[in-house]
């Protein structure tokens, strides 16, 4: 089994490396980086190239990457319903849990890229035009450039979980539609409703959205001099996130196993 | 003969419609059996049940001795399927599309014999988006055949080719089944296709199968159904109308066609002879696979 994911996998990233549509993704999210400093100047001051990181990251991750992710992933399985390719692939030794399992691994792969384009070019900026030596205040170290760095890594490494989640959510809106646009629609339209909706109906701590900033509030409240600690508010993005993941893959899964996939 | 495939009380329900009824077919290894019926008949819909892309609302498909459900791995891993209208990855070459679907197969295959077989060889290296309807045709031929498959489920496998590309096809898929012995299961509405193909026929209609039968029991000649060659044919047609034993005469130039009662043939020829009517020669027809699919239909 997991020797037929992994080869549905790798064709699945042989496909998209040849598809132009899958740089747009990180093509913009690279942009929205480098256009960042027009709006939160690096200067060799000792705090604000760190604060700069911390904003550029989640604005490009949390806002552009998150649309761009929801994007991709919602027509990852319905083109290939629309299209009638997935009958060519089903028909191969290959059950339709696997096949879903591969298109997840790719929208993972995706989220990835994503983050870790979003991460080096922002600390390439700050490289570049700060001294990303610390965070200091009256000459007095309060962190130093690896607590910084490690707190970034960590912060990048969870972050990435409720955006998995993501990737199962408009997996699974690709499931149930053979229409890419009304796929990507669904997902981009139903996210904004909830997050909308989230604080008056009082469901907030429940929703995996919720916690998509969580990740990055360390690195950035040590970039302000400030003290921040992981928990709790990690451990419930935490189980949330995975929580989410599982409903929404196995939702896809069972919409998928018992769709006609007929012309 | 070993039985490739079986299957029984097979249906398929999309809410109130209901597209294949009660189906229970068998087909022998090495056989090649012809799924023939009108638009809507349920010949579609039979092979993606069978191809695993169709849950079946009940009954059960059983190929190679397995259940389709619980050996679906290994079945596929033994069968080639052309499904109507194939569609590929546009932005890919044809050879990186085989190239991509033999992986997913598992096989270490050589993906330009196939690409030869099906004749596509020159326009390997283009990208599927460019070719044309017929040459996607052959494609989709092409993965069918790309794991050199034990069983081949083709729906309509020549819809969009032209006569000479046709015949090339049922052919090769006859030289398959006469020499690899592949079992082929080949749903089409192109009568002279089946004809050409099958050795064994089956008709559905809304969903039920009206009948099965060996190609040529199907196609044999019909005592009760002559053409006869005489001097006067209008005037015997208008003689034999009146026979009870004659059911229709149909007159043409030089020649009469005649509908007899079964088990009165012999009394024709006499009847024409003692009239006084130069018989010149009496020609029993050969039943079209046509006049058999439409009187199955009607009735």
């Amino acid at each position: 089994m997991i020797r037929r994911i992994w080869t549905a996998y790798t064709v699945e990233l042989i496909k998209a490396r040849r598809l132009w549509f899958t740089y747009i993704g990180p093509v913009l999210v690279v942009l929205a980086v480098l256009g960042a400093p027009l709006l939160r100047p690096i200067e060799r001051d000792g705090v604000s190239d760190y604060g700069f990181i911390a904003y550029a990251t989640p604005v490009a991750l949390n806002l552009l990457g998150l649309v761009l992710l929801l994007t991709y992933c919602a027509g990852l399985i319905s083109s290939e319903l629309s299209g009638g390719s997935i009958r060519m692939v089903l028909v191969r030794p290959l059950r339709r849990c696997e096949f879903l399992a591969a298109k997840l691994l790719l929208g993972m792969t995706y989220a990835v890229v994503l983050t870790v384009l979003v991460g080096m070019t922002s600390w390439l900026l700050a490289f570049t035009f700060g001294e990303l030596a610390g965070v200091s205040y009256g000459g007095e170290v309060i962190y130093t450039a690896g607590q910084m760095r490690n707190a970034y890594l960590l912060g990048m490494l969870l972050s990435l979980v409720p955006q998995f989640a993501a990737v199962a959510y408009a997996l699974m809106l690709s499931t149930f539609t053979r229409n890419t646009g009304a796929a990507i629609g669904a997902a981009i339209g139903l996210w904004i409703v909830l997050d909308t909706l989230k604080h008056p109906l009082r469901i907030s701590p429940y929703l995996f959205s919720t916690y998509l900033e969580v990740p990055w509030k360390v690195f950035s409240n040590y970039g302000e001099m400030l003290d921040a600690s992981w928990l709790p508010a990690v451990k419930y993005g935490l189980a949330t996130s995975v929580a989410s993941f599982v409903l929404f893959a196995f939702i896809a899964g069972c919409t998928l196993s018992r769709r006609n996939l007929h012309a | 003969m070993a039985r490739c495939i079986q299957t029984s009380h097979l249906t398929k329900s999309y809410g109130a419609t209901v597209a294949v009824q009660d189906l229970s077919l068998e087909l022998a290894s090495g056989e090649v059996l012809g799924l023939l019926g009108p638009n809507g008949a349920g010949k579609s819909t039979t092979l993606y049940m069978l191809s695993g892309l169709v849950p079946p609302t009940s009954g059960t498909v059983t190929i190679f001795g397995k259940d389709l459900r619980k050996g679906f791995l290994e079945i596929a891993s033994r069968m080639g399927v052309v499904v109507e209208r194939p569609s590929f990855y546009n932005h890919l070459s044809a050879r990186k599309n085989l190239l991509l679907l033999a992986m997913l197969a598992g096989r270490n295959v050589t993906v330009d014999r196939a690409l030869d077989m099906a004749g596509l060889l020159p326009v390997a290296s283009k990208k599927v988006g460019d070719l044309s309807m017929g040459m996607r045709q052959r494609l989709s031929l092409a993965q069918a055949m790309l794991t050199e498959p034990e069983l081949l489920l083709l729906d309509e496998p020549a819809s969009g080719l032209d006569v000479e590309s046709t015949q090339e096809i049922l052919k090769l898929l006859r030289r398959l089944a006469d020499e690899a012995k592949v079992t082929i299961l080949f749903a089409s509405h192109m009568m002279h296709e089946v004809e050409a193909l099958c050795d064994r026929v089956a008709i559905l209609n809304e969903g039920k199968l009206l009948a099965c039968d060996a190609t040529n029991a199907l196609l044999s000649y019909d005592p009760s159904h002559v053409e006869v060659l005489l001097d006067a044919p209008e005037a015997a047609s208008k003689r034999l109308v009146e026979q009870d034993w004659v059911e229709a005469v149909n007159f043409k130039p030089g020649r009469l066609e005649v509908r007899l009662r079964s088990g009165t043939s012999h009394q024709l020829t006499a009847f024409l002879v003692n009239a006084g009517y130069k018989v010149t020669g009496v020609i029993p027809k050969r039943r079209t696979l046509q006049e058999y699919f439409l009187k199955v239909l009607n009735s």
